[in-house]
């Protein structure tokens, strides 16, 4: 059926607000820091074959487009004839979902008269999942409990048998156990209010409404492809990586109304946890294409089908099983920029330079001066890239979209002190637009014990590149008492250590040479250079 | 005797709206002139001197005015403040330029963040440091903030803020700094964290003490100018301001805190609503307030408008949050929910209807005012499906141009749409409609409330036009529609008590929780109250204090009233609002108190509105075609004015009056009641 255009806009309004309402649910009765305070989860709507309609506005691009994946992997294992009112599926395996096993993916078939009118799912992450993940991980066995695909709710009654692993399992399972009964209250709200929209828009099934809107979708992005001439671009990206340094290689290829990102020959996966498997790739492409030809269309499937991605099995944005995956992020946040600065050769407007990015963050773990131990973590951006129009901000995150927090609360969680959050100056790249700067963030330890610090930070021996003609900006560094150490270290702090971290800048866009007199005299003037 | 009339001026973008009531027998006067942008006073006190003089009203019979302006949001979101400096804690000058690190926008790659409102060379860095617990750990370095304050000072500025690490736990360092800054600056305008907002979180903290500091030195002058005004005009009466939560304070407080002010106009649309819910029987209520540029929204809960610590100005995107400055400030919480009449509609690449967020204005305004606008607006589209007439806008002051509408909804919409003009039109009005439904509800779970059962209040020209429909959308029954939307803020001025709220934010659980301390620091907060709210000239009538609560291990927080200082008390006060607002309670997880809030309020007026008559009875002025259900129908057209109390209206119906339309759909029925307003039942 065709329905008509008005009621269309409104039926899909309503449907993308009925995700951001559940998500808003799961965030308010979350139990975790990162699901409330860094949005790290998604909800997602699926229609009867699996294809994903809509999904919550406001989630980290991780997780673009992957629930329809998991979903499918999830019914090779459990076929949907099998499943009853009231189930829901689980699994948190790196390979079927986002990519590592923090990420936790239910999925819920919703039944009418019968039969799957719609699936509803959501993916969040939880902050330990047992084992032993760090930088040292060899293999994925040693990264956590891997939930193989499983019904956690049968028939509404959780299955007390999964319940039991995870208890089993997890070091904090309270957490993990209440953001998961969150999120069945949040399908138990959401999916009689789905039935009622349709049946206040008159639309008689969640698959009429899903074919238009993935039609409109498609429609516009290839309109947006078709409008950039046909063009070939390659290009590459070096990560620091660990022993060595690891080469990501595209060739992006736009042929009328469709786009081809082509990574073959990009190296092998490593023994290390940065290999990115293919789902969070895709979601990590698929946003940065997003991103410079139709920002605006809300998440669906309709959206990525004029995209053909190609990566070989057993490279490092493609890895085989069990290939260590943890930190998969090292990898998967150079595509994003890897395709931007590949765009930028023939869209140039449309793009912005690299960023200092992949994430910086720290863990850091001790003991209080009573005994208890913490683990506390913190995000810190560095400089954003410059585009044709403007400067890049200073310290914003991206390409995922992490907040950083407070001094004063971290002060009050930990037995150490911020000294400095100041940004660098001079570490933006140079153009015409100047890359954002980074900053440096000095943790002293003013406890009376150690304090152990564990991190992984990339673009120190490979800085944000700039575009055309912009220049570089200035790589991260990671310092102990004024002196360098590796970037991928766990390091005990002995009580009146400083350990510092730089992130890293944004390129610059454009010749340096093209850079006003004006816009010079106030990066001088504020002290930016 | 007390003098008898009572004032409310607010100053809007475009109109300054007064309102004047004789308390005697509760009748109100209402008038409208243009706003002064460059001497705002000016409107006003030709604005209080007209009405005065029409109604015949003698100024020693004014017992106060009360006050709500833009001024404070106007001057932050155009940069209108005065030079300001930034003192903080050596290493962290930059946290006002770094934010929160997040993008307001996860698929703009161009998104921008506000400039701050100081640049980085007056943002200058003291060493001393202090502690979490309030411990120093280095002491005030007084040269060097000697020769900051000096340096500021030759550079200029007219004001300083001051945001040092941990200063809400030791105000001590700051304190010196404004005794240092008094011998060294004298004339310059000096603000203090711990004394604005004495909460954790550095950059909120500091942002806010500085926007203060920025419009400070500005507000006061306006004020004073005004206050000289209204004394030469006779008045002999105190001026009162309204803060953005609603509550109202003498002119001296205020002057101090203009950061306070910075809603204050639509917290007087709020207080409007709140009085007239009431008045209705409905505590319950959502106010929807729709003008020309935007639409907001409010919750009253049993009465009590929803509050909140959290606002932002100068939004890059205006409907993203995080895009703007963060102030934590006591608000009326409203949120943007989408459009207003003047915003203009548009088919975008999906072959969609969108509409705004740019607006056509006053200047040209929509292609109906007939001033050169070529692009469809929402009042356009209100027009050709018969909501508006052409000849009774504004009370005909306007005559509205339906072919330039047509012309303009035709060219713009129906062509790329593929329909007709009306059924375009309607396109856009239903487009709206489900936008700001769909942001109401998200802003009712946000506050974890059943949008369902609340009472819906339109404000503002355009409200009533589409409040049937957005009432429709959100499931909701029942609709109270005041008479004078259009000056409702004004006259929710006069329906605020005297009020001032303390806030203090310290994380316990309650199971440790140190009751005794706590007693005491309420009490403290208390007599600041007390003593703040007497400044006008009123005694203390409530006290009223709540907590903010959660579970341990969850992040946001559910304020309830608290009656008695127990634990049990406590933790039934959070469950029984936890419960209503998820569906469930944890009751074997530790609870904990995250905040607390301290509302100190004078006698809340008696706004006594009924003794009013009522207009002739014989409303009904005609007929007109109108869209309802897919085609036109004839739907009969009443004048308000002229309603009968008792008198009852059923839809397809229009019942103008000045400002607006009340439109009244098939399947509705609307009852004008003796407090003057019309309540719709929704079919």
């Amino acid at each position: 059926m065709t329905i008509p255009a008005l009621r269309l806009g409104t039926a899909w309004a309503r449907i993308c607000g009925l995700m951001d309402e559940a998500a808003e649910t799961f965030v308010r009765t979350s139990f975790s820091s990162v699901v409330r305070d860094n949005w790290d989860m998604a909800v997602g709507l699926m229609d009867s074959a699996g294809r994903q309609v809509a999904q919550s506005s406001r989630s980290v691009p991780s997780f673009v487009g992957t629930m329809p994946r998991t979903l499918a992997a999830m019914l090779e294992r459990i076929p949907a004839a099998r499943l009853s009112p009231g189930d829901v599926l689980i699994s948190n395996d790196g390979y079927l979902g986002t990519g590592h096993l923090n990420d936790i993916t239910m999925i819920r078939p919703l039944f009418r008269s019968g039969r799957i009118a719609a699936w509803i799912g959501s993916t969040f992450h939880c902050t330990d999942i047992g084992g032993a993940p760090s930088v040292e991980a060899r293999d994925s066995w040693e990264e956590g409990l891997t939930i193989p695909v499983a019904r956690i709710l049968r028939a509404g009654e959780e299955n007390e048998d999964v319940v039991a692993f995870l208890e089993a399992n997890l070091r904090m399972p309270e957490e993990a156990l209440g953001d998961i009964r969150a999120q069945f209250a949040m399908y138990d709200q959401a999916a009689p209010r789905l039935f009622r929209i349709l049946e206040e828009e008159g639309i008689p099934d969640l698959d009429a409404l899903a074919a238009d809107i993935f039609g409109r979708s498609e429609r516009a992005m290839r309109a947006a492809i078709a409008a950039v001439p046909d063009g070939e671009v390659t290009d590459e990206v070096t990560a620091d990586g660990f022993d060595h340094p690891v080469t990501i290689r595209l060739r992006l290829a736009i042929q009328g109304d469709s786009i081809t990102l082509d990574f073959s020959g990009t190296d092998p996966q490593i023994a290390r946890p940065v290999n990115s498997p293919l789902n969070f790739s895709r979601a990590y492409s698929n946003y940065a294409v997003k991103c410079a030809f139709d920002p605006a269309t809300p998440n669906n499937d309709g959206s990525f089908r004029p995209i053909t991605l190609i990566a070989p099995e057993g490279c490092i944005v493609n890895p085989r099983r069990p290939a260590p995956v943890w930190g998969r992020h090292l990898t998967g946040h150079y595509l994003p920029m890897l395709v931007l600065a590949a765009l930028g050769r023939l869209i140039p407007d449309r793009v912005i330079a690299e960023s200092g990015s992949p994430l910086w963050n720290v863990y850091f773990t001790g003991e209080h001066a009573d005994g208890r131990r913490y683990t506390r973590m913190f995000f810190m951006n560095g400089g954003h890239g410059a585009a044709a129009s403007h400067d890049g901000p200073s310290c914003l995150s991206f390409p995922s979209n992490v907040a950083t927090q407070p001094v004063e609360q971290f002060e009050n969680a930990v037995p150490m002190l911020i000294t400095q959050k100041s940004l660098i100056p001079g570490s933006g790249g140079d153009g015409a637009r100047r890359g954002g700067l980074g900053q440096r963030l000095s943790f002293e330890v003013v406890g009376g014990k150690p304090v152990t610090a564990t991190y992984r930070h990339e673009r120190v021996q490979h800085p944000p590149r700039g575009l055309l003609g912009g220049g570089a900006g200035r790589g991260g560094r990671d310092l102990v008492n004024g002196k360098p150490v590796p970037a991928k270290a766990r390091i005990v702090l002995q009580p009146g250590d400083v350990i510092a971290f730089e992130t890293p800048g944004g390129g610059g866009f454009g010749d340096p040479r093209e850079r006003s007199a004006e816009d010079r005299a106030r990066d001088a003037a504020e002290g930016y250079v | 005797m007390q003098a008898p009339y009572r004032i409310g001026v607010d100053i809007g973008g475009t109109f300054t709206d007064l309102v004047l009531l004789d308390t005697r027998d509760g009748r109100l006067f209402n008038g409208k002139v243009l706003t002064t942008p460059h001497a705002p006073e000016q409107a006003v006190l030709d604005g209080v001197r007209g009405l005065l003089a029409q109604h015949g009203v003698a100024p020693e019979d004014v017992r106060h005015v009360i006050h709500g302006t833009t001024l404070v949001a106007n001057a932050l979101i155009e940069r209108r403040g005065v030079k300001t400096g930034f003192l903080t804690t050596q290493g962290f000058r930059d946290v006002q330029e770094i934010g929160t690190e997040l993008r307001h926008d996860t698929y703009d790659l161009f998104m921008r963040r506000p400039d701050p409102l100081v640049p980085r060379r007056l943002r200058l860095e003291i060493p001393e440091r202090l502690l979490p617990d309030g411990g120093i750990r280095t002491p005030l370095d007084e040269a060097a903030a000697r020769a900051a304050i000096r340096a500021l000072r030759e550079d200029g500025v007219s004001a300083i803020a001051v945001c040092l690490l941990h200063a809400f736990a030791n105000p001590a360092h700051e304190r010196r700094i404004a005794e240092l800054a008094a011998e060294e600056a004298p004339d310059i305008a000096l603000c203090l964290s711990s004394d604005l907002v004495p909460e954790i979180g550095e950059y909120e903290r500091g942002s806010t003490t500085i926007a203060n500091a920025y419009v400070l030195p500005v507000f006061a002058r306006y004020l004073a100018r005004l206050e000289a005004g209204l004394r030469e005009a006779g008045i002999a009466g105190p001026l009162f301001l309204m803060l953005s939560d609603g509550g109202t304070v003498a002119g001296a407080v205020a002057a101090r805190h203009p950061i306070r002010l910075v809603q204050s106009g639509p917290a007087g649309g709020v207080q409007a609503a709140r009085v007239i819910g009431a008045a209705a029987g409905a505590p319950d209520v959502l106010c929807f307030d729709m003008g020309g540029t935007t639409a907001k929204a409010a919750l009253i809960d049993g009465g009590q408008p929803q509050r909140s610590l959290d606002f932002e100005v100068s939004r890059v995107d205006r409907f993203r949050k995080g895009s703007g400055l963060p102030l934590k400030v006591p608000v009326v919480e409203m949120i943007e929910i989408g459009a207003g009449g003047g915003s203009i509609a548009r088919v975008d690449a999906l072959g969609l209807v969108r509409v705004g967020p740019d607006s056509a204005s006053s200047d040209p305004g929509p292609a109906c005012y007939g001033l050169g606008g070529t692009e469809p607006t929402v009042t356009d589209c209100d027009l050709l499906l018969g909501y508006l007439a052409p000849g009774s806008f504004l009370g005909g002051a306007m005559t509205l141009d339906v072919a330039a509408a047509e012309t303009a909804v035709h060219e713009k919409l129906a062509k790329p749409l593929g329909l007709s003009p009306v059924e375009a039109a309607f396109a856009v009005h239903e487009t709206v409609n489900t936008a700001m439904a769909q942001a109401a509800a998200i802003h009712a779970l946000e506050k974890a409330r059943r949008i369902e059962g609340y009472t819906l209040v339109p404000i503002g020209g355009a409200g009533p036009v589409h409040a049937v429909e957005v009432a429709r959308k959100l499931g909701i029954a029942r609709m109270v529609v005041p008479a004078g939307a259009g000056v409702a803020s004004a006259f929710g001025f006069l329906a605020a008590p005297i009020s001032f709220s303390l806030l203090r934010g310290q994380v316990a659980a309650l199971a440790t929780l140190d009751l005794d301390a706590l007693r005491a620091m309420l009490d403290g907060m208390e007599a600041e109250g007390r003593a703040l709210v007497a400044q006008a000239g009123v005694e203390a009538a409530e006290i009223r204090i709540r907590a903010a609560l959660r579970y341990a291990g969850q992040g946001y927080q559910v304020e309830a009233d608290i009656a008695e200082l127990d634990r049990t008390t406590i933790r039934a006060a959070f469950e029984a609002e936890y419960r209503r607002l998820y569906g469930r309670v944890e009751s074997n997880l530790p609870v904990e108190c995250v905040g607390w809030r301290v509302t100190v309020s004078g006698p809340t007026p008696n706004l006594d509105l009924g003794a009013v008559p009522g207009g002739s009875g014989n409303a009904r002025k005609g007929t007109r075609q109108a869209w309802f259900g897919g085609r036109f129908v004839e739907a009969a057209v009443f004048d308000r004015a002229a309603l009968a109390p008792g008198e009852a209206i059923s839809g397809p119906a229009l019942i103008e009056e000045r400002e607006s339309t009340l439109v009244l759909p098939p399947g509705t029925t609307a009852r004008y009641d003796a407090a003057r307003n019309l309540v719709v039942e929704i079919g």
